[in-house]
């Protein structure tokens, strides 16, 4: 059931008919960007009523005794809807999944796994108490030093070029090894 | 036994940080054994400058709440061997040390090196206590603007009061050819003002930005007129006997300027 949304003041906002947009391009000139009338035809600002009432679906989330499901029961997990800001520390027992980035002179401490749906730039250690398994997956990994457990690595001295796409760091054979994130590798191991 | 040399200013941005990197890379490359402490708990940036932040583990308040041995903290240099660093940690406060563990601290370290430099953070602050506490002699950093020569003068008084006595003073930034002009204070208007013992005049260069961009202070670079101040003023804490550089044509008040000049 879709409807067109009244009042759609973030519309308003997002893209102004006709405005003067500013492209930075060689020679400095304003130029009205061609796209930003055809942006507002193509988004939609539609509100979805929920398939099933909200009360319904607590209910049965606490019902739910799914053995298989309660495997997660003892994982905490807190999510950061930030970024996080040089100067500022995050300690969790359990894992961390962070939207936003993670600037320099920031850090992270979590018992369990890191994830960084941004740039990943400050430091961050993962199963800080001791677990070997823990993982640390970002969009951009370029931690100014990684730990996970007791092993230490850090970026390399002088500028270098960081990929631009997913990667995950775990412990293999004992070192600490930095892979492509791939989607669906771990679907059938076990989870750590 | 090693001396305690803080570096300080009262103003913000005035150059403490690059004064204290370079001063230190300089005794170093003099075969000195240094260990520069970043007491700026909360905006460190000294093991940026030097290009060390990727080697933090342990930091200053790890050491003084005893979470982990001195050894352990101190970052060894990667270009000289003599020069250590002990970080200051980014996500405590200023309240995380006391001007008595930091005595304390100085007292460890001078045992073990020929000199202790101490990164002051700006302000007169909790901050400017703990740096000032272990300190044996002090250094103060101005720019030739009336405000920072202005906390300069406040920051002398304050270190006077603290049993501090004889700072010495760096004037940073300066622009000979603004000077000439009359759009800027001259050394010796400052000096009138502050009455103290100049160490050394830095001036202004674009080196600065680019070297500590990259994390090796202007010192290693043989073509920066920073660099070269830097090094002379490192001479001059040994104790040894250097002309101010000519920092432009003006041979002038430079040579007016050489009497005022000693640390020792
Ligand atoms: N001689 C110079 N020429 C050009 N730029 C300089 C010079 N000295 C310092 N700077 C620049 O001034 C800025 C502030 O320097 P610095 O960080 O050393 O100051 P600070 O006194 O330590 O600051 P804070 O009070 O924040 O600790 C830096 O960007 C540095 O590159
Ligand atoms: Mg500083």
């Amino acid at each position: 059931m879709l409807k067109k949304a009244k009042g759609s003041k973030s519309k308003k906002l997002l893209v102004k008919k006709e405005t003067e947009v500013l492209i930075p391009d060689e020679m400095g000139e304003k130029v009205t960007d061609p796209d930003s009338v055809e942006i507002e035809s193509r988004i939609e600002f539609v509100e979805e009523a929920a398939p099933m009432p909200v009360e319904k679906a607590a209910a049965s989330l606490a019902r739910n005794r799914d053995p298989w499901q309660q495997n997660f029961a003892d994982e905490n997990t807190i999510l950061i809807k930030r970024t996080v800001r040089s100067g500022q520390c995050i300690q969790f027992d359990g894992s961390v999944v962070v939207l936003g980035d993670v600037n320099p002179g920031s850090e992270i401490i979590a018992s369990g796994n890191i994830v960084v749906m941004g740039a990943l730039r400050g430091v961050v250690h993962a199963g800080a108490t001791g677990n070997e398994e823990a993982t640390v997956a970002a969009f951009k990994l370029q931690p100014t030093q990684l730990r996970i457990a007791n092993h230490i690595t850090r970026a390399p001295d002088g500028e270098y070029l960081a990929p631009d796409y997913p990667e995950i760091a775990r412990i293999k054979d004992g070192v600490v090894v930095i892979e492509v994130y791939q989607l669906g590798q771990d679907r059938q191991t076990k989870i750590c | 036994m090693g001396e305690v040399i803080v570096i300080t200013s009262g103003k913000g941005g005035v150059g403490k940080t690059t004064t204290t990197a370079n001063i230190g890379t300089a005794l170093a490359a003099l075969g000195y054994k240094v260990v520069l402490v970043d007491t700026d708990i909360g905006l460190r940036n000294l093991d940026v400058v030097l290009g060390l932040e990727n080697r933090i583990v342990y930091d200053i308040v790890d050491v003084t709440h005893g979470h982990c041995r001195m050894k352990q903290a101190l970052i060894k240099d990667k270009r000289f061997e003599g020069l250590h660093l002990l970080p200051a940690a980014q996500t405590k406060d200023k309240t995380a040390v006391t001007p008595d563990q930091m005595k304390e601290l100085c007292r460890d370290l001078k045992k073990e090196f020929d000199y202790v430099i101490i990164d002051c953070p700006a302000g007169i602050e909790q901050g400017f206590k703990n740096a000032i506490a272990g300190a044996e002699k002090a250094v103060v950093v101005t720019t030739p603007e009336v405000s920072a020569v202005r906390d300069a003068d406040r920051i002398i008084g304050l270190l006077e009061a603290a049993e501090l006595h004889d700072p010495k003073l760096i004037v940073n930034r300066i622009r000979p050819l603004m000077v000439k002009k009359g759009d800027m204070m001259s050394i010796e208007d400052i000096i009138d003002i502050l009455a103290i013992d100049l160490l050394g005049v830095v001036p202004e260069d674009e080196m600065i930005v680019v070297t500590t961009n990259k994390g090796e202070p202007a010192v290693l670079d043989n073509n920066s007129r920073a660099g070269q101040a830097y090094r002379n003023m490192a001479r001059r804490i040994t104790g040894e006997d250097v002309p101010l550089m000519d920092l432009q044509d003006d041979t002038g008040f430079i040579n007016r300027l050489k009497k005022l000049i000693g640390f020792k």
